[in-house]
């Protein structure tokens, strides 16, 4: 016999989540499938745009002009050197009579061979020259080969050093706004995966446990409706605590009461024809033997 | 399931093809308890997911239009106001897309799930239909569901029920009408008292019985 209570405390279990796997499944499923699909597009938008602005902050960050590193200070007087011996011109020198290519122009008189130089050139191009180009005929000469000066030490510039720290200070920053924007980006990415799979497993989780709230009623009623099938009219128990289509199950309910008062209508119904016969003493009859089974096979079919 | 308009399934007094019930904008929410609470919950995470992407897209792009305008600004000093404007207004109209294609997701998910809890909330909508001709004790006959209707599982186990009630009912209804002509009938050799108080009391008892067996004949019907 069942307890007199219309509660009877069945828990949930998860083995029992997918109570009815077609219309769960189907119901899941399809949510999940058209989610992530309009993930799936609306993450091809996103990343579209991400990767957009992305680069387009790339480009502004890679024409960052950093400057160049001034070592030397061309605006500085160069340092002078020291004092070297005056650099006699190369003179050709001439051993015979004719004369010599004229050389430049003497530089200023003080030198004894620039004024040599001289003589004999004007002395080898006739009429032309004549007081400015004096022939000169050397007989003894001495070459004495003079290194040239070395160059003068460059000038480093006096902010070389807040030069360089400049310049790499804004590389540095360059390059970290450029991690930036990738990270930036790989954020967007990885937000995205995570925020799809989150909302496909949400939904199925969701879909699942929702479905379940319905499909557990109707599983709960689907055994009643078996037993009705059956000619068993069981006591009908309340639905567990958070279990949806409550209304629907207090209709199921009625329903079950009103085939429950027909049956009871008619054990009454023969009943009273079963005793008013054996008060007329037709028990007898067949007649009256069949209304017994029939009258005890309703009656078990309330127990 | 109590809340809709009117009941789409009224069951045919006679046989034959099942008349077909076509869906009706209308009667979309016939369950708005159970179709809403899911419908609501899907629009809220929808708005969430739809909010955290547009804000992170949006930091993307505005963060990329405040270097354009540093880059242009040095060159273009004159124009930067118009070129600021052009970047607030790529940025805004960014937003307005972003909304569009958020309400859009929204939209296309509740109306989804409108239809797919219409096409739970249909079904159970006609059986508790049936359930209350239950309660009455009628017990006529079932039409099936619609195509595209879900539960198809459960409404064939109702529907065997059903008819299983019915067919249990209707041979009751025709025994007990014969078991009533019987007991009219007199003689066959009863030795028992059928007369007077006793006769008149199964009498009553036995029209009883046969008011009783029309009346759940006609529920059958």
């Amino acid at each position: 016999m069942p307890p007199a209570t219309d509660n009877r405390a069945y828990k949930r279990s998860w083995k029992n989540l997918l109570i009815n796997k077609r219309y769960q499944l189907q119901f899941t499923l399809f949510m999940v499938g058209l989610s992530t699909l309009l993930m799936i597009g609306l993450g091809i938008w996103v990343m579209k745009e991400a990767n957009e602005a992305t680069n387009v902050s790339l480009s502004s960050e890679l024409g960052t002009n950093c400057g160049t590193i001034e070592v030397i200070d061309d605006t500085a007087p160069a340092v002078a050197a020291p004092a070297a011996p005056a650099q006699e011109p190369a003179v050709p020198m001439a051993t015979d009579g004719s004369a010599a290519p004229a050389p430049s122009p003497a530089p200023a008189a003080g030198s004894a061979g620039s004024a040599a130089g001289s003589a004999g050139s004007a002395a080898g191009s006739g009429d032309v020259v004549t007081e400015h180009h004096v022939k000169v005929q050397i007989e003894e000469s001495e070459m004495v080969p003079v290194a040239p000066p070395p160059p003068p030490p460059p000038k480093l510039r006096n902010d070389l050093l807040q030069q360089i720290a400049d310049h790499w200070q804004c590389k540095l920053v360059t390059s970290t706004n450029i991690d930036k924007l990738h990270a930036g980006r790989d954020r967007i990415l990885w937000v995205m995966i995570l925020t799809g799979l989150l909302l496909v497993l949400g939904l199925a989780g969701f879909g699942i446990k929702m479905t379940h709230k319905v499909a557990g009623p109707l599983f709960k009623i689907t055994l009643y409706l078996g037993k009705m099938r059956d000619g068993r009219l069981d006591k009908v128990y309340n639905l567990r605590k958070g279990d949806q289509l409550v209304e629907f199950y207090d209709h199921f309910k009625s329903a079950h009461a009103g085939v429950v008062a027909n049956e009871k209508a008619d054990i009454a119904a023969i009943k009273k024809v079963i005793e008013s016969a054996e008060a007329a003493g037709l028990g007898a009859r067949p007649a009256v033997a069949e209304l017994r089974a029939m009258l005890a096979r309703k009656e078990k079919s309330l127990e | 399931m109590s809340n809709a308009a009117s009941p789409p399934a009224a069951a045919p007094k006679t046989g034959g093809a099942p008349p077909k019930y076509k869906r009706k904008l209308s009667n979309y929410l016939l369950d708005a308890k159970l179709q809403l609470r899911y419908v609501l919950f899907v629009t809220v995470l929808s708005a969430v997911i739809a909010g955290a992407l547009g804000y992170m897209i949006y930091s993307q792009r505005h963060s990329a239009s405040a270097s354009i305008e540093h880059d242009l600004g040095m060159e273009f000093h004159t124009e930067m106001q118009d070129i600021s404007q052009k970047l607030d207004a790529d940025d805004r109209w960014l937003i307005y897309k972003m909304v569009g294609v958020g309400v859009g997701l929204v939209i296309i998910l509740s109306a989804y799930l409108t239809i797919m809890t219409h096409k739970v909330a249909g079904p159970l909508y006609k059986v508790s239909m049936y359930f209350d001709r239950m309660a009455d004790g009628k017990l006529g006959r079932v039409t099936p569901l619609r195509q595209g209707d879900m539960l198809q599982d459960f409404y064939q186990a109702f529907s065997d029920a059903h008819a299983g009630l019915r067919t249990r009912a209707t041979a009751d209804a025709d025994k007990l009408a014969e078991l009533v002509v019987k007991l009219k009938e007199p003689g066959g050799g009863d030795e028992g008292d059928y007369r007077g108080e006793a006769k008149s009391q199964l009498t009553a008892a036995l029209d009883d019985l046969g008011k009783h067996v029309e009346q759940r004949k006609k529920q059958l019907a």
